[in-house]
């Protein structure tokens, strides 16, 4: 018994003890013990994960606990990481939820959401330690479903979360779907279903089949990461679910669909060729310029937030596929430094969109809006929540001192330094690639700007903004522990180096360490790069003291005088006047016009006496997610004209249905004889 | 080029500065040193006054040369130049835009029907039985005329300016 098993079987107590207090136990005391299970079974997947993380690695094989295949589970330096974050935001977020479901009223507190919550944690913790095919569709498909039932904890309460609910299921079976027939293919060629026995005989397939393989796992990773365009589920389910659902999804779940491209794609299929990357870092690319363009654009909070994980996404997995790309290209000390680029924004992602969603979820708690137009003024009345979610905005900028900087900052170094790679590809895709990472960060830079300014300062803009209070303690504990990670990985990511080595390590990509820490400093190995982070922030304190204190003393030497403010004469401005989320976005929506097309109308009601003069004026705006309405919506009509043609088959007649099966036993007949 | 050459073939066409203003300089006044800012305000006016001060500052007049210059709000402003019968309605912005303007702080009625004795006094709508400035805020300087010429308007100016 080493420390990851035991840390493994706890969870997994953890989590059937949670779900049986969950179903069992009066709502008085049911989201304080659920909540506490939680937290344990993330407690103890950040203990197994950070174990991994030291070098240690476990395996068991279980086989008497499944029918048929068993369960197999290795824990390595790569599923270290992913179950160390996940375990980390869980801790963070099972606390926070204590908070919010406190009182036992509102959906979030029933029985079911409290039963399904612990589980949905422990497949977060426990798909990155799977280590055969089946073991890994079980509980990846266990996490679906967990959290599928998690969105629709709210479908009472509007409608739009049934239609969300409908969409992810929809789209998390189809990737499932895309995924067994992928992962099968590859089990039958390669002569076996673990994943030590997939790694041995991925020589034995042909580099078609391997492409095949590579492509249906990775469509459905990416649309379980949310990469364009298979992400329209996700910023329908993540807005509607509970907000510590979202802030697990977003945080946690999300990840998975990274690991899942790392595990399969450089560990067990080897790496393959050079396209396979390619279309990693095109749809990263893709989707990290498209997410935060949607995000700039969103009113909705949640929404907002939700588009930023498409976009933070693409970003890791623009690294990823620059790692392939390296590998390929024959730099395997680059390729290390992209891929521990990506990881490292996988938990800088983690850390500051848990705090953001778990932030929001304060707010929805406090106003009962998500609608940015109508918050506002919520710095007074909620300071913590509105600190917390500056730092997490601070993350999400991708400026310094925030930890978002330190891993975008990373992937800029692989990616610029990557031009020395030959090869016309990366001649052309790398200075696109840092293109889109420079585009994306500048809008990200405008969409928190607007969530922060528009939704937590200003005037309040609704009476519910007017009456909102601070949030319990509970929940600023579980938001003060994310900030408290977010503050660390933006000031010592050093310490970060050596188990990003041991994680790239395990991917089978490359033996270099990419980078070497010091609590003090980051740099990179192979080039001259290095980021002091500390310094940069002491920097930055100093100059903000140094700025305050010269403002002090300059207002003490002035003569000042309280005077109204000058309102033209035409009386105070009241908070209609003041910027909205709609109309802060609105230049950027003017220069994106072409690419969003923003549908607009405006209607005018005149008076019945005279057209001159106007009753009303009605201005609507909606930005429709466009790729969802080209893509989507005639691939469903289609199937709703293929479902409404097909029904004329089936008319009701027996001896139509006999005949069917007649002609269907002749053509049987007639295909088996040719085949023979 | 043309522009250029056009400046320089008109040259300048302000007319020969009249002799100062005699009469006394109203207390605040002497504070601004010879530089007032003019904010003007409307307060119900027919425009016939604003036509007027327009061309007091145009390049014939040329108000700016006694130290007089416009200014787009009362922050800025040293000097309130109040046109028309203050009306209901005016009223209140009226004493907004006087408060909003730093001491020292001088007011100058333009027009007869902001001293009151103008074609509207008695009429419907104004804030006072005349309409006069007079009866909401303290006025310094009064210039009649119906409407008043330029020349009128920059006599009274100067007096502010001392100029």
């Amino acid at each position: 018994m080493n420390t990851i098993s035991t840390a493994l079987a706890v969870s997994g107590a953890g989590a059937l003890t949670g779900a049986a207090a969950g179903l069992g136990l009066p709502a008085r005391i049911r989201s304080w013990i659920a909540g506490a299970l939680t937290a344990v079974v993330g407690a103890a997947g950040l203990a197994a994960g950070a174990s991994a993380l030291t070098g240690r690695t476990w395996s068991a094989s279980f086989p008497s606990l499944l029918p048929l295949a068993g369960v197999r589970l290795r824990v390595d330096a790569l599923s270290g990481l992913f179950m160390a974050v996940a375990g980390a935001v869980v801790v963070a977020v099972a606390v926070y939820g204590i908070g919010y479901a406190r009182g036992g009223h509102g959906p979030v507190a029933s029985r079911p959401a409290q039963a399904v919550l612990p589980l949905f944690a422990a497949t977060l913790v426990l798909v990155p330690a799977a280590s055969s095919v089946s073991t890994f569709l079980l509980l990846w498909e266990l996490m679906a479903l967990t959290s599928l039932l998690l969105v629709l904890v709210e479908h009472a309460e509007r409608s739009t979360v049934r239609s969300a609910g409908i969409w992810y299921a929809v789209m998390t079976h189809l990737g499932l779907v895309l995924l067994l027939t992928g992962l099968a293919l590859f089990a039958a060629k390669a002569g076996g279903e673990s994943f030590d026995a997939l790694r041995a005989g991925a020589h034995l397939l042909s580099p078609t089949v391997r492409g095949l393989v590579f492509v249906l796992c990775f469509a459905a990773f990416a649309s379980k990461a949310g990469a364009v365009p298979l992400h329209a589920w996700l910023p329908r389910a993540h807005p509607e679910a509970p907000s510590q659902v979202s802030a697990l999804m977003s945080a946690a779940m999300v990840n998975l669909g990274v690991y899942g491209t790392v595990r399969v794609g450089f560990d067990l299929l080897g790496a393959g060729s050079r396209w396979w990357w390619l279309t990693v870092l095109v749809t990263g690319a893709a989707s990290a310029v498209y997410g935060i363009l949607q995000a700039t654009l969103a009113t909705d909070l949640k929404r907002l937030l939700a588009y930023s994980t498409c976009e933070n996404l693409g970003l890791v997995f623009v690294g990823v596929g620059a790692a392939g790309l390296f590998h390929a290209g024959g730099d395997p000390a680059l390729a290390g430094l992209a891929l521990a680029a990506a990881l490292l924004h996988v938990v800088n992602h983690a850390g500051f969109k848990a705090l953001g969603f778990t932030a929001a979820g304060s707010v929805l708690r406090a106003t009962g809006e998500r609608n940015l137009d109508r918050l506002g003024g919520l710095r007074a009345k909620m300071p913590a929540t509105a600190s917390l979610f500056a730092l997490a905005a601070l993350g999400a900028v991708a400026l310094p001192p925030g930890n978002g900087f330190v891993s975008e900052w990373l992937l800029l170094q692989s990616l610029i330094h990557g031009l020395a790679v030959p090869g016309l590809t990366t001649a052309i895709v790398l200075p696109l690639a840092v293109a889109a990472i420079a585009l994306s960060a500048g809008l990200a830079a405008a969409a928190f700007v607007k969530a922060l300014g528009v939704g937590f300062f200003a005037r309040p803009r609704s009476p519910q903004a007017t009456g909102a209070t601070e949030s319990p303690a509970l929940m600023l504990t579980g938001m003060g522990l994310l900030a408290a990670a977010c503050a660390a990985l933006a000031l010592v990511p050093g310490v970060l180096a050596d188990p990003l080595a041991r994680a790239v390590a395990a991917s089978r990509l490359t033996g270099i360490p990419p980078l070497t820490g010091g609590e003090l400093r980051l740099r990179l190995t192979d080039t001259s790069a290095a980021y002091a982070p500390l310094w940069l922030a002491a920097a930055l304190v100093v100059s903000l003291v140094l700025a305050g204190a010269g403002q002090r003393a300059w207002r003490r030497r002035s003569r000042r005088r309280a005077a109204k403010l000058w309102d033209c004469g035409g009386g105070q401005p009241t908070p209609r006047m003041a910027y909205t989320a709609t109309s802060f976005a609105e230049p950027l929506q003017r220069v994106f016009d072409d690419v969003l097309a923003p549908e607009q109308d405006v209607n005018v009601t005149h008076v019945r006496e005279s057209i001159y003069l106007v009753e009303r004026v009605r201005y609507t705006n909606r930005v429709p997610d466009r790729i969802e309405h080209r893509l989507y919506t005639p691939l469903l009509a289609l199937f709703a004209e293929v479902g409404s043609r097909a029904r004329r088959l089936a008319a009701g007649s027996v001896h139509v249905y006999l005949g069917y099966g007649f002609v269907g036993v002749v053509a049987l007949l007639g295909v088996l004889t040719v085949l023979k | 080029m043309g522009l250029l050459r056009k400046i320089r073939d008109t040259g300048r066409v302000a007319e020969p500065a009249p002799p100062p203003p005699g009469g006394e300089m109203p207390a605040a006044a002497r504070e601004l040193g010879g530089s007032a800012q003019v904010r003007c305000v409307d307060a119900g006016s027919c425009n016939g006054c604003e036509i007027e001060i327009g061309m007091a500052f145009n390049p014939v007049y040329d108000a700016e040369r006694y130290g007089a210059r416009l200014v787009a709000s009362p922050r800025h402003a040293d000097v309130l130049l109040v046109t028309g019968p203050v009306t209901r309605n005016m009223a209140a912005p009226l004493k907004a835009t006087v408060a909003a303007a730093a001491e020292p702080r001088l007011v100058v009625a333009v027009g007869d029907c902001a001293l009151g004795c103008g074609e509207f006094t008695g009429g419907y709508g104004l804030a006072s039985e005349t309409g006069a400035v007079e009866d909401l805020v303290r006025v310094d300087v009064r210039i009649p005329g119906c409407p008043p010429e330029p020349a009128a308007i920059i006599a009274g100016l100067r007096q502010v300016t001392g100029r």
